[in-house]
């Protein structure tokens, strides 16, 4: 009992990171009608944003995290700016392309910075705290608890406010966005700023807990990847539930039967999904 | 009010408007007919912005407009209600209407206000209000669409097409909508059909395009007893 719960928080905390690096991934897809491969990326560069304020410059963890926030909100923009908009009414291959471009770019720039060797952002809350029986520290349970408050904030956003629904909107139907006044392109930056600062808070809040390295953005990229496949390309409750269920997967998989084979659950639970239902769990019908 | 001079259109390859000139004057009440495929979307999607001119220019109010991209055109008071109708299927009725008075953000007591008046035209609107736009029904959607449009309070608007694939109850329902908005509001629309006969009867004047091209122009009356016209899109 104590083994299952143990991996039911370590779940719901991997996932809760899951679930707000895909949500970012989920908007931009909605917009730019492909992946942005270099999504996991960005969440890299924001943990080195955040290690070297911490580090380098000595600011406290919040006010660190905050400005990684700003800060990678702004290269999202840069990047829709110089990357993605010069291509748009072409076929989406050429966005592809411009995206592994953009991921080697930024894990080259990681390396050339920080180089190869792993590094770890001292850990704010060390606190050990025991509840239900197991252990963990405060910093697992922020995790948990600062997600959870992200998801509902940017929920509320999309869903009550007029420049959150614009979001759905451009992502519905381009041109019928274009035709109401909406301008698109502002839009587009504003969902590129909101999916990297979001991004950023992810990077941050994992990175006390795991140790940062250029290479860390191609498997979480991958991982949200997978997530909003799962989840259904472009649905916005999918890629949160997907990113919760790929998580507990990946836990109790790999705590009753091998850590080795974690990557093995996740893939299988893809594969598993998609044949049984090709649109993912919250997938609308094409056409 | 609007002007265009010489306005050619391309897509792709392909030369779709040639040499289209036109005046359409302040609560003037315009239809352009044409045949599938004659060019009337293309052209109204160039009005919008949607589409840049590859030659000539389009002015409204004596502002150059054909340069400019498609929201600022909408804020100066030109909206197009497009072919398909281009609603947000998974937005509810209500929001889709929010969104089109985008331009009026922040102006929370006129959205109010032009949200009621929407409702009044298209009482299904009202009583449907939470459903999402894509479970709508054809003529329903055409509803949401002309409604969306009528949200940012244009001064001009272009209807395109519609009455395309409506049962013949649902076009006249329209059809009186629309000469209410032009009639009470003072709102000058151009109107485009192939339903030749619902818009020589409730339109002032019309433009045919054939092929591209402007062909002939003049008042309904005369439209109306034209051997061309008759053959071509009245079937009489």
């Amino acid at each position: 009992m104590e083994l299952f719960l143990q991996q039911l928080f370590n779940g719901i905390m991997f996932g809760s990171t899951y679930a707000i690096v895909a949500l970012g991934l989920t908007l931009v897809m909605g917009i730019l009608h492909i992946p942005n491969f270099a999504h996991g990326h960005l969440y890299m560069l924001g943990g080195y944003i955040t290690y070297f304020f911490i580090t380098n410059l000595g600011f406290g963890y919040w006010y660190s995290l905050l400005l990684s926030m700003v800060i990678l909100g702004f290269v999202g923009v840069v990047m829709e700016r110089i990357v993605f908009r010069p291509l748009t009414g072409q076929p989406p291959i050429n966005a592809f392309i411009a995206a592994i471009g953009a991921l080697i770019f930024l894990e080259s720039l990681a390396l050339v910075i920080w180089g190869p060797q792993g590094m770890r952002i001292p850990n704010p809350h060390p606190q050990i705290i025991k509840m239900f029986g197991i252990t963990m520290e405060a910093q697992r349970l922020l995790v948990v608890g600062g997600a959870a408050v992200l998801i509902v904030l940017l929920h509320l956003f999309l869903k009550k406010t007029t420049t959150g629904t614009t979001i759905e909107a451009v992502a519905q139907n381009r041109e019928g966005a274009m035709l109401t006044g909406i301008n698109v392109n502002r839009v587009s930056s504003m969902t590129f700023f909101i999916s990297s600062a979001t991004a950023a808070v992810a990077a941050s809040f994992l990175s006390p807990i795991f140790i940062l390295s250029p290479a860390m953005g191609a498997v979480l990229g991958m991982k949200a990847f997978i997530i909003v496949i799962l989840g259904g390309m472009g649905s916005v409750p999918g890629a949160i539930l997907g990113g919760y269920f790929l998580g507990l997967i990946e836990a109790l998989g790999g705590g009753y039967i091998s850590a080795e084979y974690k990557d093995v659950f996740a893939f299988g639970a893809l594969i598993l999904v998609l044949s049984i239902k090709p649109t993912g769990l919250f997938g609308k019908q094409e056409g | 009010m609007l002007k265009l001079e010489q306005v050619y259109t391309d897509i792709g390859e392909l030369h779709i408007i040639h040499n289209v000139s036109l005046n359409i004057q302040k609560g003037e009440f315009v239809t352009l007919l044409g045949s599938n495929g004659a060019g009337k979307t293309t052209l109204f999607r160039t009005i919008a912005g949607v589409l840049k001119p590859a030659f000539g220019t389009v002015e409204f109010n004596g502002i150059a407009i054909d340069k400019l991209p498609v929201h600022k055109i909408v804020d100066l008071g030109i909206v197009l209600c497009p072919q398909g109708r281009q609603l947000f299927p998974e937005l509810s009725v209500k929001k889709n209407l929010v969104m089109g008075a985008f331009s009026l953000r922040g102006q929370k007591s006129k959205i109010k206000k032009n949200l009621d008046r929407v409702y009044e035209h298209f009482p299904i609107l009202k009583e449907r209000s939470n459903q999402l736009a894509g479970t709508f029904s054809g003529g329903e959607q055409q509803m949401l669409a002309i409604g969306r449009a009528l949200m940012s309070e244009p001064s001009m608007l272009l209807l395109d097409e519609p009455s395309m694939g409506l049962a013949p109850l649902i076009v006249k329902q329209i059809a009186d909508v629309i000469s209410n908005i032009n009639h009470e509001m003072d709102t000058t629309i151009f109107l485009s059909e192939q339903n030749a006969n619902m818009a020589l009867n409730i339109t002032e004047r019309g433009y045919v395009l054939e092929s591209g091209k402007c062909v002939l122009e003049g008042l309904c009356k005369d439209l109306k007893n034209d051997e061309n016209v008759k053959r071509a899109y009245i079937g009489a």
